[in-house]
């Protein structure tokens, strides 16, 4: 944790590079191993592609959403404000796999016949709406963190008001937020796992299917759970790498 | 003992007209009119609670003002949004408490406003930043952050930092009433020199040393309306009103 701390541009690059080289290598160890994982390597190097996948855009769209939430919800405009509650309303009272489900069967009819979602798109999408209502509260929290001085200073030098926005309460309020964003985010890796309901074949999917074939459940699942704690471990330390970096400014 | 620059020209610069501004019910500025020259160094005295920061503040609109006028530099403080930022970028200020971006380093903090307002390339605002800092003793501290300073380097930052947009006024809202007294006077030193160089200067302060010694004029402020604006001689001899004498007398029974 204290090299984290003191080399976090360096710790971001070797979570980043260590998870890459696991995703692509993964099946090179798990082929060794004996029945019933040998055999089935490149689908459980497949599972955990997709899974990162998954994280990975559904993670990057949620902070997008969750900053735009954010500022919606503490923005003056009335019913830009009341839609943004409603939406972390709507999100946070229902459970992810109908959220999962609906956008699945819902939103193909919504849609122009010249447009096909694939089950993956479906996933992501229903998972960015997801963590995006969960980072919104995230990110307002931390936004009014910020201390009001610092906008007066900033507004007061002639910034405008997206300047001052953009270069002096986003970084500050990230700085606060991170902590809880980087929760959200991994709870995503395993909350990701509930795309198998819509047939999206990612890591929790792959282990049911090579257990439902070899019937030798217990080293199918030990695998699967080997793999999640690797991918929420490397994503742990990449959000506290960058939470290191952030945290420049606030301690000596 | 240095004498007080004097204005160098009668062209006013800020012209406030009968200001009126209410929180609430409560009237915390009552048909407030002054006009400031060119160069002209004022201090903004008076008893805690009287309207001074918040006069201070309807200069550069971190708070709008209820009715009358605000021209400065020849330009309507309004709604107009186009008024205000260039008003914003003629009109420098100084915080009590600072307010230094926390998360940039002393160099990003000064180069930030010149780089998105200016439009100034980055190595032409670090050269600017970088002379800056030396001329306020700090030029080797540019690559820290604002918490590795002490409460007066964060000061002299902040007057550098306000420098760098090269404004033709600079508003102080009591700019060493946050520092331990030992460091009162490394900020007091770097403004004093400011007042040499021609800029416009709004001071509100309790530092009555200062007051005496480096304002041209002295406004006092009580209850939300202006009672005197005269001579620092004047008022620091022989005040016209009764508020002002109790209050000098209050002043010097604390120093
Ligand atoms: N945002 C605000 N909302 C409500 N009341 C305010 C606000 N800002 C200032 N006031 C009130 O207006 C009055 C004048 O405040 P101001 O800060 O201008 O006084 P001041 O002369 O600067 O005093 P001090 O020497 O204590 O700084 C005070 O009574 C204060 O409580
Ligand atoms: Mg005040």
């Amino acid at each position: 944790m204290n090299w984290i701390s003191r080399h976090p541009g360096w710790t971001m690059v070797a979570a980043m590079l260590g998870l890459l080289a696991f995703l692509w290598g993964l099946a090179i160890p798990l082929s060794a191993a004996p029945a019933p994982i040998g055999p089935a390597a490149e689908q459980f190097a497949e599972g955990a592609r997709i899974t990162v996948w998954l994280t990975l855009i559904a993670g990057s769209a949620g902070i997008v959403l969750g900053v735009l939430g954010g500022m919606g919800k503490l923005s003056k405009f009335r019913p830009l404000k009341w839609l943004c509650d409603f939406y972390v309303w709507l999100i946070r009272g229902t459970p992810l796999l109908l959220q999962i489900l609906f956008v699945w069967l819902v939103v193909p009819t919504i849609l122009p016949e010249s447009i096909q979602l694939s089950d993956f798109a479906c996933a992501a999408i229903a998972l960015s709406l997801n963590i995006g209502a969960y980072n919104t509260e995230c990110v307002r929290a931390g936004i009014l963190a910020v201390p009001h001085g610092q906008v007066e200073a900033a507004r007061a030098l002639g910034l405008s008001p997206l300047q001052t926005f953009m270069d002096v309460i986003l970084p500050q309020s990230m700085r606060v937020a991170l902590p809880a964003l980087a929760n959200n985010l991994a709870s995503l890796v395993k909350d990701s796992s509930l795309a198998y309901a819509i047939s999206v074949v990612e890591l929790t999917m792959v282990g049911y299917r090579i257990q439902a074939e070899s019937y030798q459940p217990i080293p199918v699942f030990l695998t699967i759970a080997t793999i999640y704690l690797i991918l929420t471990t490397a994503f742990t330390t990449l959000t506290s790498a960058l939470e290191a970096q952030l945290q420049t400014g606030q301690k000596r | 003992m240095p004498q007080p620059a004097q204005p160098n020209t009668e062209r006013p610069i800020i012209v406030a007209r009968n200001i009126d501004k209410r929180f609430g019910a409560f009237h915390a500025l009552r048909n407030v009119s002054a006009s400031f020259s060119e160069g002209q160094v004022t201090a903004i005295v008076g008893p805690s609670g009287s309207g001074k920061s918040t006069f201070l503040r309807t200069l550069n609109r971190l708070e709008k003002h209820d009715s009358g006028s605000i021209v400065v530099d020849g330009i309507e403080l309004n709604d107009d949004l186009k008024h205000l930022d260039t008003i914003r970028r003629e009109v420098g200020m100084v915080f009590q408490s600072f307010n230094l971006f926390s998360h940039l380093t002393i160099l990003r903090n000064i180069t930030l406003a010149p780089m998105r307002v200016r439009k100034m390339s980055r190595a032409d605002a670090e050269a600017k930043a970088l002379a800056l800092l030396e001329r306020v003793g700090l030029k080797n501290q540019a690559h820290k952050y604002p918490v590795q300073l002490s409460g007066g380097q964060q000061q002299r930052v902040a007057i550098a930092r306000a420098l760098a947009m090269d404004p033709k006024v600079l508003l102080f809202d009591e700019p060493t009433s946050a520092l331990d007294p030992e460091m009162v006077n490394e900020v007091l030193t770097v403004m004093r020199e400011l007042a040499h160089t021609g800029i416009t200067m709004l001071v509100v302060t309790h530092e009555m040393g200062f007051a005496k010694e480096v304002a041209d004029r002295v406004i006092f402020f009580d209850e939300g309306a202006i009672l005197e604006d005269t001579t620092p001689q004047a008022f620091f001899t022989n005040p016209d009103h009764e508020r002002a004498q109790a209050f000098l007398a209050q002043v010097r029974h604390g120093f």
